[in-house]
């Protein structure tokens, strides 16, 4: 692996659901000769793109996983992360982000700024990623980079600049126009491998002229030597203005755009010239841990070989050796036989096989230098884990990670699958932080949670597959919880004498709404409650908030105080606290006007302007709240938030309501109170699930 | 308690009177370009949003997102007229009280009327509280909409929802001799409300040009925040 980090670009392919990626993965592959056939998404030649690796997505056409893949392209080494599109699978988008030093934001030249354009440029903000934008499918009818690039502006607030412009568009699409060099580049060959400079046709170069004039404007703003080169009439050189794009995209500030068609293999290679003159290195991202052992104070890693080693476990996989986990190097170096320390349970694991990868091929590698991404064999970690030197203890910052929002329960046809099932569980839960499971002890059902219909069907479909774990699954449910609306005062002695040594614990206080999940506050004076009861206190307060007492869901957003209480020489104990905690907390609860709450997504519809008013209908229809609608040409895009439990099959009913021509994407927005008439309906639900 | 401090010191409180706003069919808000006609209508739509009713903005000009911010803008003017309030509650409000606008924005060359109908059948079909109001900002009263204006004055009709429509006049034109703006004479008899914004001196002021015994009161608003010029904090 080149130890000359300048030379190093750790890159992630980000865009709406089939906007092109993984096909322009593949095209990028294969220019840097890495691989040596074509094969496109959907299987249409039975192979299906390299990047692709799993059965499932090859079939689906969509990108589940992130497959690594490094190549080289003008002696510089690019790290590339394949990331899935749909919004189901946004956690591991996020992962992807969390190791990227700069990422190209694909958009489609046809339907432009999609609403998961904006959840991935959200996330690209959240980690502060810089980025370029490749303004895909240019032979499209209906083609239009220059509105996407508008888009780009008004909906996503990017300072984007073209800094090509198509040579032909939709059928006619034949190349690009570079207003940096001010060529036209042409791509000939079965798969457009011979890229032709050309000048630049006569009737395009005024055109020419005013778009680089207007891209120079844009430039100068982060280059004091470009400013006066403008100024002073001088000669602007190609790296004046590349040096200045470059520093702009680094600080977040412009995002070039440049264009083309994967599929028809036009411009990719520019693409790869770009990702080098405008993403950053390494060396140009500033990457912080956190030092467990000085009250988890901020450092800085450096991207040196000899400092102590600090890497993030950022993927896992399955493989025929064990598992695979994907890792990016931020400081030191991984060399085969070191010894790491996991600083999540500070246990000691010994780097075996390192190994770098193209998606399912690998390449096996003596060591992982600062500023790459590489996987090793053997190791026993969870997604997100960091690994140390064990001079140090440092710990990459957490990841951002939803909970889940709904669940379903899965039984196992056989005991083959039963058995087959636990491993691929066990291997899922590693893997995703979003995906949880659990058994309900009450009906003995394996429960698996996530984030919406479509992230569990693929892990069941999975389970199937790569597992041979058949499974019966039932109906979605949804993640209900509980809390109450206003302060309720409890007062509660728990007393016990069945002979021996008695029971006795005396808590009084109030509970109380909070926006936190759960808060114990401890305001005993005088030592009404011994210290060391404490604790048994809040454990009992606690284990209350698991099962609520009205319909058994996870209770939240509640405050407990305790400020009075009582207690015996020789009955009271931990056990008899707990006790007098949870008959409190019963005492306090239906005081307190305890609610139910429910999980509202964000479902953002695209659909053709003349179907506009029934999509909003069918909100309406579902309980939902429209946010808004905007037309976007001949697409109307309308946001709302709707509860979760009315989405269900609601795919199918957008469908038939607008000949299947509109789409919707939905993600978690947050947990409100359900309105009393539904409430009352779960509540009925409930009992009658009890009773059978 | 805070709804109503906001709803009392909101300038269309003075001017047309909060429970007049629904009375009417079709309401207007004429101006040149750049008065503030959109900014007024926005205060509409705040009270009628403060009063806890669904209300719906179609706009054939700005985007979601700036139909959005104007009304940010809207009710961060209204909250500074009062004076103090506690920042956490006034959020509070607006996020409960923004749930109920649903911004509409629509190309010029594709506005469509039935668009607007099946939704609010849908309202209908749901058994939902039908919007109090609609602002239509954008249509062009320069040109022959009679049709779009026919199409409206029927949702208005059966669905009994009050139309408010931003009117753009011009500095040229001449007013009628009951000081109409030409956009507003031709079609006088749809509209129950009007009012004229105008700039004069550094203030805006707004005229009741058609509201049964208000008509031509004047009130000078601030420019910069639509509200009455002449109210102490």
């Amino acid at each position: 692996m080149i130890r000359d980090l300048k030379r190093v670009r750790n890159i992630g392919i980000s865009a709406h659901i089939d906007s092109g990626k993984t096909t322009l993965t593949e095209r990028v592959l294969f220019y840097t000769d890495r691989i040596y056939k074509i094969n496109e998404v959907r299987g249409k030649d039975g192979t299906g793109a390299v990047m692709d690796s799993m059965d499932l997505e090859r079939e689906r056409g969509i990108t589940i996983a992130s497959a690594a893949t490094y190549c080289e392209w003008k002696k510089h080494n690019i790290n590339i992360i394949d990331t899935p599109g749909h919004v189901d699978f946004t956690v591991e988008v996020e992962r992807s982000l969390r190791v990227l030093d700069g990422v190209v934001l694909i958009l489609c030249s046809v339907s432009g700024v999609q609403s998961q354009s904006i959840t991935v440029d959200q996330q690209m903000k959240r980690y502060e990623v810089p980025c370029i934008a490749f303004v895909n499918k240019c032979d499209r009818s209906g083609a239009n980079p220059a509105k996407v690039a508008r888009q780009l502006k008004d909906k996503l607030g990017h300072n984007s600049v073209l800094l090509q412009l198509p040579i032909g568009l939709e059928d006619k699409h034949e190349g690009v126009i570079d207003l940096v060099a001010m060529k036209a580049y042409y791509f000939e060959g079965e798969h457009g491998e011979k890229v032709t400079v050309k000048e630049i046709p006569e009737n395009r170069i005024e055109e020419a002229r005013a778009a680089r004039e207007e891209m120079i404007d844009a430039a100068s703003l982060f280059s004091d030597e470009l400013t006066d080169a403008i100024l002073e009439e001088a000669d602007i050189t190609d790296d004046m203005i590349k040096t200045a794009v470059r520093t702009g995209v680094l600080a977040r500030q412009i995002t070039p755009v440049f264009l083309g068609s994967a599929y028809k293999n036009k411009a990719v290679q520019p693409l790869l010239d770009a990702v080098i003159d405008y993403l950053p290195s390494p060396l140009d991202i500033n990457n912080e841990a956190i030092d467990l052992d000085n009250n988890e104070e901020s450092v800085v890693l450096e991207s040196s070989f000899d400092k102590p080693t600090v890497a993030l476990a950022f993927k896992l996989e399955d493989g025929q050796y064990g598992q695979l986990t994907y890792l990016r190097v931020y400081q030191g170096c991984i060399a085969k036989g070191d010894t790491l320390i996991n600083s999540r349970d500070g246990k000691k694991v010994k780097a075996g096989r390192l190994i770098r990868m193209h998606a399912s091929q690998m390449e096996e590698v003596e060591e992982i230098p600062a500023g790459h991404i590489g996987a090793m064999f053997g190791i026993d970690c969870a997604s997100g884990d960091t690994f140390v030197s064990p001079s140090i203890n440092y710990s990459m910052l957490a990841m951002h990670v939803m909970e889940p929002v709904i669940s379903l329960s899965i039984v196992p046809r056989d005991n083959k699958a039963q058995i087959n099932m636990s491993k691929a569980l066990n291997r899922f839960t590693k893997e995703d932080p979003t995906f949880k499971t659990y058994v309900d002890h009450e009906t003995g059902d394996t429960i698996i949670q996530g984030m919406g219909e479509l992230h569990l069907e693929v892990y069941v479909e999975r389970m199937k597959r790569e597992y041979q774990a058949e499974v019966t699954t039932g109906k979605p449910r949804v993640a209900y919880r509980e809390t109450i609306t206003q302060k309720a005062v409890f007062n509660y002695t728990h007393k016990k004498q069945t002979g021996g040594a008695g029971q006795f614990g005396r808590v009084a206080g109030f509970v109380e709404p909070c926006d936190e999940e759960f808060e114990f506050v401890n305001k005993i004076t005088g030592g009404r409650i011994p210290t060391q009861y404490i604790p048994a206190c809040e454990k009992g307060f606690l284990a209350c908030m698991h099962k609520g007492p009205k319909l058994e869901f996870p209770v939240t957003g509640i405050r407990i105080t305790i400020d009075d209480g009582a207690y015996h020489a020789v009955d009271s104990s931990e056990m008899a606290f707990q006790a007098a905690a949870r008959g409190a907390f019963l005492e306090a609860y239906g005081k307190a006007r305890p609610v139910i709450k429910e999980p509202i997504m964000k479902v953002v519809i695209e659909t053709p302007n003349e179907f506009q008013g029934s999509c909003m209908g069918l909100i309406n229809q579902r309980r939902g709240i429209i946010q808004g609608s905007q037309e976007e040409g001949v697409m109307s895009v309308i946001e709302s938030q709707v509860p979760l439990s009315e989405m269900f099959g609601f795919s199918t009913i957008l469908r038939s309501a607008t000949q299947g021509k509109a789409q919707f994407t939905m993600e978690f927005s947050s947990y409100k109170q359900v309105p009393q008439s539904i409430a009352e309906e779960i509540i009925k639900q409930k009992q009658e699930e009890k009773k059978a | 308690m805070l709804k109503k401090d906001l709803n009392l010191r909101s300038p269309i409180e003075k001017i047309i009177g909060i429970d007049n706003i629904t009375n009417s069919n079709f309401g207007a808000v004429l101006s040149r370009a750049g008065v503030g006609k959109t900014r007024f209508l926005v205060q509409i739509a705040l009270t009628q949003l403060l009063n806890d009713q669904k209300i719906v903005h179609v706009s054939l000009e700005d985007s979601m997102g700036k139909i959005n911010l104007r009304y940010n803008e809207g009710y961060t003017n209204l909250v500074d007229s009062i004076g103090y309030v506690d920042p956490q509650k006034a959020v509070r409000l607006w996020d409960d009280i923004n749930l109920n606008k649903v911004g509409i924005s629509y190309n010029e060359a594709s506005f469509d009327t039935t668009k607007i109908k099946d939704y609010l059948k849908s309202f209908t079909k749901a058994q939902l509280p039908m919007p109090a109001i609609m602002i239509i900002d954008g249509l062009n009263f320069d040109e022959e909409i009679t049709d779009v204006l026919e199409d409206l004055k029927s949702i208005n009709q059966e669905f009994s929802i009050s139309i408010w429509f931003a009117m753009r006049t011009h500095r040229d034109e001449a007013l009628s001799k009951e000081g109409y703006p030409v956009q507003l004479e031709t079609r006088n008899e749809l509209f129950d409300k009007a009012l004229f914004l105008q700039p004069v001196d550094n203030k805006i002021q707004a005229i009741v040009l058609k509201d049964g015994n208000k008509t031509n009161q004047e009130y000078l608003l601030e420019p910069a925040t639509m509200m009455l010029a002449d109210q102490d904090i």
